[in-house]
């Protein structure tokens, strides 16, 4: 199988190839995945109130009037961003198709706009799944992934969608070129 | 609530917003004493603050801080870091380790205005972070 790559076809394009199979199911079900960020642990994630943390002090007034008018203000803006960063993947994602029969790997070719757009979605979409199965840093570090167990599979598809993030990150910050695989730490390599 | 923002269609909000911008979206919203605090600062004379409580409010720094979390990759809080505070990539690695391995840290210090629009920032890429007095 070739191997994930994220190249720039020319100034204005962007072409992931050598997605494997697995990662190829987390992206046709990333935007149902972004459909849950209202759920109630994933919203107090994504939104979190600005001078509130598990564990802390009783909150002062300052904090109360902070935390009021963020989640007036700011909270529905932030959303707003999520959404259409979601809403543009999705889009983008239409295109995904598969590049090997015989591999069943996937390409996706979008716009290089929009590569801001895939961080935020694939970032968002594996806080989602942590949130909604209660993932810890001890599940994170697992090797021994048992697919059959929901919670081990939402495990494997955020270290999924952390190692294409990975190679995005790569891009977006110029570490990677057409012949260097970029390295990923703690993503880790494709399961 | 009389509130509109234009967001770019493809820009995630990662972008780097001016305070004042900020300022003006809160200043559009009524009914709390903090915005209406943001309004007497912007039109003198036309609501009475507490001059004093006024400055001592802006002149005590605040922290932005950033919380650990066991799902964001290392590799995407430093490249947030270097965008949103324009660190260079030693003190955003320092930082993220400082995150991983303390829990926390204090990314940032200075005035609530600013301290704010970067906490609103950091949000915008999924950090978890929130804003905190500093300690006298």
């Amino acid at each position: 199988m070739n191997p994930l790559r994220v190249r720039a076809v020319d100034e204005k394009h962007i072409r992931i190839s050598g997605i494997p199979p697995l990662l190829v199911f987390c992206l046709r079900e990333l935007p149902h995945i972004l459909e849950k960020r209202d759920t109630p642990d994933a919203r107090a994630r994504l939104f979190p109130s600005p001078t509130t943390l598990a564990g802390k002090p009783a909150l002062t007034r300052d904090d109360e009037k902070i935390n009021n008018d963020w989640e007036q203000i700011i909270v529905p803006e932030l959303r707003h961003l999520f959404v259409t960063s979601g809403e543009t993947v999705a889009r983008d994602l239409v295109n995904l198709e598969e590049e090997s029969a015989e591999t069943h790997s996937g390409r996706v070719m979008f716009a290089a706009v929009h590569l801001n757009a895939w961080m935020s979605a694939i970032n968002e979409a594996r806080l989602i799944l942590g949130e909604l199965f209660n993932v810890t840093e001890q599940d994170m570090n697992r090797e021994d992934l048992d697919i059959e167990d929901t919670k081990q599979f939402a495990v494997l598809k955020i270290g999924a969608l952390g190692w294409l993030l990975g190679h995005l990150i790569a891009f977006a910050t110029g570490e990677s070129s057409a012949d260097d695989e970029p390295t990923t730490d703690e993503a880790g390599g494709m399961p | 609530m009389h509130y509109h923002y234009a967001t770019p269609a493809f820009d995630c909000g990662h972008s780097r917003r001016s305070p004042p911008e900020i300022k003006s979206k809160l200043v559009s919203v009524a009914g709390s004493d903090s915005l209406l605090q943001m309004a007497a600062l912007i039109q003198p004379g036309v609501i009475q603050l507490d001059e004093t409580a006024t400055k001592e409010s802006l002149a005590t720094p605040w922290n932005v801080v950033v919380h650990n979390d066991p799902i964001n990759l290392m590799t995407y809080v430093t490249m947030v870091f270097q965008r949103v505070f324009g660190y260079p990539r030693s003190k955003a690695e320092k930082h993220m380790i400082e995150v991983h391995q303390r829990g926390r840290s204090i990314v940032w210090s200075g005035g609530r205005e600013q301290a704010e629009h970067y906490v609103h920032q950091l949000q915008s890429y999924q950090l978890l972070t929130t804003l905190e007095k500093s300690e006298p």
